[in-house]
């Protein structure tokens, strides 16, 4: 037994000072007086009793001389040592998605694996050290050299498995550099992987033949017309088997009964009518070892990003229907003086649109919430960036030049455009007073440009009417448009479906103020936006929710993260060797009994004890 | 011993409480009283029979005729009284706080004077041991109290105090006026056969208690070993608690009962002074409501 802090034994001293004070409280002290008569007297009148319990007044003395002893115990720390009775523990714990598979005992392979690794601890000797890192496509350490018991095990209770891929190389590197420190150090592997040689490392195996079913590659395709055809994998790992699908996509769903054969992956497809598709799920009904890869939802990515038009035009069909075409579904009409009648009484039929199309229309200012396009504009227009200028009438049709720039965002707009047989007989001269990058100039004026208005969106001008020009004839027309959407709404997501792991990408589009990233498991998460993209990794699988905050308004989109494939296998494939390099010692370090906890108890049974003797006496006296 | 008790101070305050009492009650003391014995005096009183060898000129003779049988004449008598104080000189009354023995000292001193005031002869004594010492002896008129009242301050107190054997065997007189005794009665040496002489010998008995205030409520707690004052062989040794108080409160209420009862049976006064009480309170207050002063 040794004392961490053996100074405070000095408290012992306190003891025979003690002792000495009831030896001198004890003596009886000698007094005069007038005459003894009185108190002699009085025996006749004391009531008989049984005789002074001299008990009281040692026990009050025993329990003092054990308050000070216990305290300077308590303050001087005895460590009990038990010779080579505690060992350095490193634990790996494998967190990765197939740890969630049950086991016969209806326990996760994880918790199975939690419970080995608390066995094990308290099963050790005090004073040992432990260290425990979970490993999935992360690897977190989640105590290091942790020499409470109590601590680690509660650390343990929180810990919740992850859903990626195993890798363990990090950790091991982590516990080999344990075990160069000391040699004795006991490494355990808590996984449901197989391996054929472990050198230094104990395995502990928590893998289950229980058996799983799973999708994957689930996609789906979607036509305007409604023909929702959604199509993936659906694989048996353990035993062959007929597997239950379910789809439910809107008001639709539809079942399906596929056999499939142990480890062969077999395709489903389910053509389904939906007149509007947001979000279909896939579904095993079969129950199995883990549920995680039993779902599958796929989101319709063009409806996530879908944005309402109003098109404001005396003649609008060659700008409806090339809109419609490039995938615009909701555009509304209107005329020029409409327009501008309700821009006079500022009423709110026109607001909240994402795109407002001006064809041969100035209004007073460009709208401020959404994208804008200016065609044919012949007047100055407030906080649209240029001012007109006057009209250019040619003689004969002449051709518009294609910029020569070559900025990504140009060659963007101008893709699949070929824009050299673009003729147009009049057009508007503008001033530009914003940056605007220009796509086709007529003589040095610009006719046809993009940039930003003054309220931060995005801004396209036409310089001319379509109906003096070819542009509506030529198939550029359509590409260009096309490109020109694009430039106006560019998708927050390009994709709605990822594997656990991957990283989701989020685009950054004009206005946007935030980006609120929930997972499945409720946890949130703030993205940039000062990148054109922003990434984020999926740790978890199910549906996460994106919300956007674009000029004010919040726009929600899932994704989907799937789990990995080779997560989905319950049968545990052999991963090959592996060690930790050197000889252990084998050799533990002397163990400390520590529960001083009973130490402070004793010491306030003890006081509480010497407080009631104490009162006792006092009531005595009074 | 005591050279500062009967002081100047201590007289100037006598003589105040002395007309405090003047004006408020008629007082008991003193020679201008009538004598509860039957004297010479030409006021009748009462008859008795006659006893061989009384003074045959006061039978009266007609009564005889009438009746056939000699009575005596009785008259009362207006002679001056003479007041006997007796002060318990042992040595328990020098101890304990604010202590007894000055405050037998005052008492005697007041009630000397008071008895003076009222033209009586006043002596002193201490009992100590067996013993009365005459202290002041037929000390008359106030003139006298002046010169005569300091020998008080020259009493010492030591030893015990055997009251009965010290004041039996001494000339107590007859009817003549009032005894006092001041002690603190802590004794179980008889005190008892003293009273009853001093009433048979028809005089008007006082006994006042002095007790200090560590003796009507003592502070001692817890373990003691208690020496006797007088008597080194007397120790209580105890670890004085709650039960201990509690007996030694009623073993006080039984020796007020003890002597007070022996003054009630023989038509004596008896009064509980502390030492601490102050001459006032004892001479205007408890005097009166004992009905000592009238």
């Amino acid at each position: 037994m040794s004392f961490q802090y053996p100074l405070g034994l000095l408290g012992l001293i306190g003891i025979p000072i003690l002792v000495l004070i009831y030896i001198i409280k004890s003596k009886y002290t000698e007094q005069t007086v007038s005459a003894t008569y009185l108190w002699t007297l009085s025996e006749k009148f004391l009531k008989k009793k049984k005789k002074d319990n001299k008990l009281t007044g040692i026990i009050s003395l025993i329990l003092q001389i054990l308050a000070i002893a216990i305290i300077s115990l308590t303050i001087a720390q005895p460590v009990f040592t038990i010779p080579n009775g505690a060992n350095e523990y490193c634990f790996i714990l494998d967190s990765s998605g197939s740890m969630s598979m049950e086991m016969e005992n209806n326990k996760s392979r994880f918790e199975v694996g939690k419970d080995r690794i608390k066995e094990i601890i308290e099963d050790s000797g005090n004073g040992s050290l432990y260290t425990l890192i979970c490993v999935d496509n992360n690897t977190t350490t989640v105590f290091e050299k942790e020499t409470d018991k109590d601590d680690a095990l509660l650390l343990i209770d929180e810990l919740k498995s992850g859903f990626g891929s195993q890798n363990v190389s990090t950790a091991l590197s982590k516990a080999q550099s344990y075990f160069d420190a000391n040699k004795g150090t006991l490494t355990y592997l808590v996984t449901d992987k197989s391996y054929s040689e472990a050198k230094n490392i104990h395995l502990i195996n928590v893998a289950s033949e229980k058996d799983n079913y799973a999708l994957s590659q689930v996609t789906y395709d979607y036509s305007v017309l409604g023909s929702l055809s959604i199509s993936g994998y659906v694989t048996s790992y353990e035993s062959d088997a007929t597997i239950n699908l379910q789809v439910n996509a809107g008001d639709e769903s539809a079942q399906q009964e596929i056999s499939v054969q142990k480890g062969v992956a077999k395709k489903f497809t389910f053509d389904l009518y939906v007149e509007s598709f947001d979000s279909a799920t896939v579904k095993i009904l079969n129950s199995d070892a883990l549920a995680l890869d039993n779902e599958s939802v796929i989101y319709n990515v063009n409806k996530a990003n879908a944005y309402k038009t109003l098109l404001v035009s005396q003649t609008p069909f060659f700008l409806e229907t090339v809109l419609k075409s490039v995938g615009s579904e909701s555009i509304t009409v209107m005329s020029p003086n409409d327009y501008l009648t309700k821009e006079e009484n500022k009423s709110r039929e026109i607001k909240g649109y994402g795109l407002y199309v001006f064809h041969s229309c100035n209004p007073k200012s460009v709208p401020d919430d959404g994208s804008v396009w200016l065609i044919n504009s012949t007047a100055s227009i407030e906080n649209s960036g240029f001012n007109y200028q006057g009209e250019i009438k040619l003689d004969k049709a002449e051709k518009i030049s294609k910029t020569k720039a070559s900025a990504s965002t140009i060659r963007k707009l101008l893709s699949d455009v070929d824009g050299n047989e673009i003729y147009v007989s009049k057009y508007s001269k503008y001033d530009t007073y914003r940056n605007f990058d220009t796509l086709f100039t007529h003589e040095g004026n610009p006719v046809i440009f993009t940039g930003v208005n003054t309220y931060g969106n995005r801004e396209v001008v036409f310089a001319f009417d379509l109906h003096n020009s070819d542009l509506p004839l030529l198939a550029d027309y359509v590409f260009l448009v096309n490109n020109l959407i694009k430039f106006s709404f560019p998708s927050v997501i390009d994709e709605a479906f990822y594997e656990c792991g991957d990283k989701a990408q989020i685009n950054i589009v004009s206005n946007c103020e935030s980006i609120r990233v929930e997972s499945p498991r409720g946890k949130i998460s703030h993205l940039s936006t000062k990148e054109m993209i922003s990434e984020f990794q999926l740790d978890e699988v199910g549906v996460y929710t994106i919300t956007a905050t674009i000029a004010g308004q919040a726009r929600s989109f899932n994704i989907y993260s799937a789990m990995v494939d080779e997560e989905k296998d319950p049968v545990t494939e052999n991963e090959g060797e592996i060690s930790l390099l050197g000889e252990a010692s084998g050799k533990g370090f002397d163990g400390i009994y520590d529960k001083l906890i009973i130490f402070f108890i004793c010491l306030a049974v003890i006081m509480v004890a010497d407080w009631v003797v104490y009162c006792y006496d006092k009531y005595q006296l009074r | 011993m005591k050279n500062s008790i009967i002081n100047e101070e201590f007289l100037q305050q006598v003589e105040a409480l002395q007309s405090l009492i003047k004006n408020n009650v008629a007082g008991l003391f003193g020679g201008t009283h009538q004598s509860k014995t039957f004297g010479s005096s030409c006021e009748f009183a009462d008859y008795r029979d006659y006893i061989p060898g009384d003074d045959i000129t006061k039978i009266d003779w007609n009564a005889y005729a009438r009746f056939d049988k000699l009575y005596q004449k009785l008259y009362l008598d207006e002679r001056q009284m003479h007041t006997k104080i007796y002060i318990d000189a042992s040595r328990s009354m020098e101890y304990g706080r604010a202590d007894k023995a000055e405050q037998a000292l005052r008492l005697a001193a007041t009630v000397a004077y008071l008895s003076l005031n009222e033209m009586d002869k006043v002596s002193i004594y201490a009992i100590r041991n067996k013993e009365i010492i005459e202290i002041i002896s037929g000390m008359v008129g106030k003139d006298s109290y002046v010169g005569e009242i300091g020998k008080l301050n020259d009493l010492e107190f030591s030893g015990d105090s055997y009251i009965s054997d010290a004041v039996i065997p001494s000339s107590v007189g007859y009817g003549d006026g009032m005894s006092v005794i001041i002690s603190d009665f802590l004794t179980d040496n008889d005190y008892e056969s003293a009273i009853n002489h001093l009433a048979d010998k028809k005089r008007d008995v006082f006994c006042i208690q002095v007790l200090s205030p560590d003796e009507l409520n003592p502070k001692i707690r817890g373990k003691v070993h208690l020496y006797d004052s007088e008597s080194a062989e007397k120790i209580y040794r105890k670890n004085i608690k709650k039960d201990i108080m509690q007996a030694y409160r009623k073993a006080l209420e039984y020796v007020q009962e003890r002597i007070g009862n022996v003054c009630a049976s023989r038509g004596a006064h008896y009064l509980l002074v502390s030492s601490e009480d102050s001459m006032g309170d004892v001479f205007f207050g408890r005097m009166v409501e004992k009905e000592v002063l009238k």
